[in-house]
């Protein structure tokens, strides 16, 4: 189960959602070096929906998820190509031309994103929250600024356990609590699509439940794109699931029918625990 | 299963008799370590007890007070009451008019010469300056507390052998005769060495000082931090945080790696090339010797400076980028401040090799001899390790102490400095 896909592989299932298209991946490639680590991607991400991208470690689902917040540039010997627009503009423009119609600070604002490892700043908690309002310029008083910061923590429903110690260091919280401070930290961008990178890896399960009702409440308003190994999670809190394998999007279709009745059999395989 | 169990108890004792090899290892590194420690701690205490047993006395110098008549008719022979004739009055004379009185014994012009030279020539200094600040003193009796000379003070710290040939020393018997009449009047007096500490160096042992070299050291310091610590950190934040990893910055790190274990005196023959021959800069003056220690410490201030800004664990640039911060906002926002312990204390340890550097500054002409100390950067002026290797090299006896007094001195700059980089150190970590 382990040999790779014809090179000539194409998606089964449905690659477009029902709900408003907010991103769009054609033809989507990275290469690491001479490692194919992303083959032909092709994939609609839709608003107000949960997307969870599954599959066994080093298929592809992280490598996936930081291009579309551009965060595989930092990567010197990573190299991207294929096209994936944000509201119909293409991100990696200046990649070609410098004079491109989407600069990248201003599509990691849009494109808000959730790292393995909560990753919270050793600052105040308030500053954790603040920072990327104050870079952006998005509060036009301290008044302002403290009402989004609280509104945010409300949101993660951190604010009551946090509210009488907002300049202790983010770093003192809890595993969990400093995980959904980095969710408030996201959201406080005011972001129209989340990226969630294995957000409760590393978290006990009652810190992953609160997450996980976070995420569904997010979804309101922002698209989300859930990297998981627990195909029970990603059943829980997705509308649709991508499975990648190898490098390969093997299957994406709504998560009912990835999760009853997949039509690949290396997604049948890998739901079912047979490889991962 | 039974052969499961059996195969572990094999592993038991296959375990067990491998323990007690590696914990003989163990023991082993420990003795290793432990000896190589305190073989480290004998010599360095041996290292202080040198240095310490020939320096003390340093701080101890030997004064003799006397009732001097500041007569008017010698101090303005020709009635004019000059301020010139303040500065060229014959104050020895004063002083040797006061000594003879408790000095009746004196009976011929020899012996008078040798009771003379017991007194130091800084002795008519001190008068002459207490003149020039307050001129109403002439005509009055005054008590001074008078320098005498270095061999006098070498004899009383029991330096001098008195039972050599009279002929292989520089004082004389009769003159040790002198030294303990006075000293049962109750004239000489042993005190405090503030000369040490306030003034600069001298031909003569008893008059020199270290704040000079300590003034000029300091000078030079500053300057290198000033010029060394914003270059270096700058070049290491572009070469660490933004520049493409190709063969060009290969190259780069190959080569400032590769200054940095330059010999320091090529980079003082630099200096004299480009800063005093080519730019003019004046010789043996703190400017040309910060110069050329900035450039000495640059690549170690890189060096450590680059390794502080490794040391930051990429999540935090990811969580910064992931916000939307651009690169340098990212960088000066969050990996600098959490470097920057790293990069204070790397810089002030390359200012602590820049501190006790000579040869460079030999280079630059620094060695040269400087009595006043330096107001300015441009002055010439001393330096402390060149100060230790002039006087080093001095013939006087009372030099040696001298040496030693100055390695105290540097010992406790240095000292200063490294209580300095833990300090910064931990007032700028971050705690996680």
């Amino acid at each position: 189960m382990e040999e790779e896909l014809d090179s000539n592989f194409k998606t089964v299932g449905n690659i477009r959602t029902e709900k408003s298209v907010i991103m769009n991946v054609e033809d989507c490639n990275v290469y690491y070096g001479d490692v194919h680590a992303l083959k032909n991607v092709n994939m609609e991400i839709g608003k107000s929906e949960v997307l969870a991208l599954i599959g066994p470690s080093g298929c592809g689902k992280s490598t996936f998820i930081r291009c579309l917040n551009r965060l595989n540039d930092t990567i010197d010997i990573a190299r991207v190509t294929g096209k994936i627009s944000l509201d119909g503009k293409d991100i990696y423009s200046d990649y070609i031309n410098t004079s491109g119609n989407m600069d990248v600070v201003l599509l990691r604002a849009r494109v808000g994103m959730v790292f393995q490892k909560p990753n919270p700043f050793p600052k105040s908690i308030f500053e954790n929250v603040a920072y990327g309002p104050k870079i952006h310029g998005l509060c036009k008083d301290k008044n302002d600024l403290n009402n989004l910061v609280e509104s945010c923590l409300v949101k993660v429903g951190l604010w009551d356990e946090v509210k009488d110690r907002l300049e202790d260091s983010g770093t003192s919280l809890s595993g969990g609590q400093q995980q959904r401070l980095c969710i408030a930290r996201a959201i406080a961008v005011q972001p129209e699509v989340i990226l969630m990178d294995e957000p409760c890896s590393a978290l006990d399960p009652i810190a992953t439940e609160r997450i996980e009702d976070l995420i569904s409440e997010l979804k309101q308003n922002y698209a989300l794109v859930v990297v998981t190994h627990s195909m029970q999670q990603a059943s829980r809190i997705s509308q649709r699931a991508a499975y990648f394998h190898m490098g390969n999007l093997v299957e994406v279709d709504s998560s009912n029918k990835i999760f009853n009745d997949p039509s690949h059999p290396l997604t049948t395989n890998y739901i079912s625990g047979r490889i991962g | 299963m039974n052969n499961i169990n059996r195969a572990d108890l094999n592993v038991t004792k296959l375990i067990e008799r491998s323990l007690e090899k590696r914990n003989q290892k163990e023991r082993y590194f420990r003795i290793y370590g432990i000896s190589s420690l305190v073989i480290a701690v004998v010599f360095l205490l041996t290292f202080f007890a040198s240095i310490i047993s020939t320096g003390y006395q340093a701080f101890i110098k030997t004064d003799i007070e006397l009732e001097v008549f500041l007569d008017s008719e010698v101090i303005y022979p020709n009635g004019t009451k000059t301020e010139e004739d303040l500065f060229f009055a014959d104050y020895d004379s004063l002083i040797f008019t006061s000594l003879k009185e408790h000095l009746p014994e004196l009976k011929n012009r020899k012996e008078r010469r040798q009771a003379r030279l017991i007194l130091s020539s800084g002795a008519s200094y001190k008068i002459q300056n207490k003149i020039i600040k307050d001129k109403s003193l002439v005509g009055q009796t005054v008590s001074f507390i008078l320098p005498l000379d270095d061999e006098v003070d070498m004899y009383l710290k029991g330096y001098v052998d008195t039972e050599s040939s009279e002929n292989s020393r520089k004082i004389t018997d009769f003159q040790i005769a002198l030294v303990e009449n006075l000293i049962e009047k109750d004239l000489i007096h042993r005190n405090f060495n503030t000369t040490l500490f306030v003034s600069g160096d001298s031909r003569e042992p008893e008059l020199a000082g270290i704040l000079g070299a300590l003034v000029g050291s300091f000078m030079m310091l500053t300057i290198t931090f000033i010029i060394s610590f914003p270059l270096a950190v700058s070049a290491a934040i572009y070469l660490e945080e933004f520049a493409k990893k190709n063969i060009w910055t290969d190259f780069l790190e190959v080569n400032i790696n590769n200054l940095a274990a330059v010999p320091s005196i090529i980079y003082g023959l630099l200096g004299l090339a480009i800063f005093i021959n080519f730019f003019g800069f004046p010789r043996s003056a703190p400017i040309v010797g910060g110069l050329v220690l900035s450039l000495m410490t640059f690549p170690v201030v890189i060096i450590a400076s680059r390794a502080a800004l490794k040391s930051v664990p990429p999540s935090i640039r990811d969580a910064a980028l992931g916000l939307g911060a651009s690169k340098i906002q990212t960088t000066l926002h969050h990996v600098v401040p959490l470097a920057l312990p790293g990069m204070l204390t790397g810089s002030i340890v390359g200012m602590a090799r820049a501190l006790g550097e000579s040869a460079p500054l030999i280079m630059i002409g620094m060695v040269a001899f400087v009595v006043d100390i330096p107001t300015s950067i441009t002055e010439p002026s001393a330096a402390l390790p060149v100060q230790v290797f002039l006087w080093s090299d001095a013939p006087e006896r009372g030099f040696a102490e001298k040496t030693s007094a100055a390695i105290m001195a540097l010992l406790v700059f240095l000292l200063l400095m490294n209580s300095l980089a833990i300090w910064l150190r931990n007032k700028f970590q971050i705690k996680w």
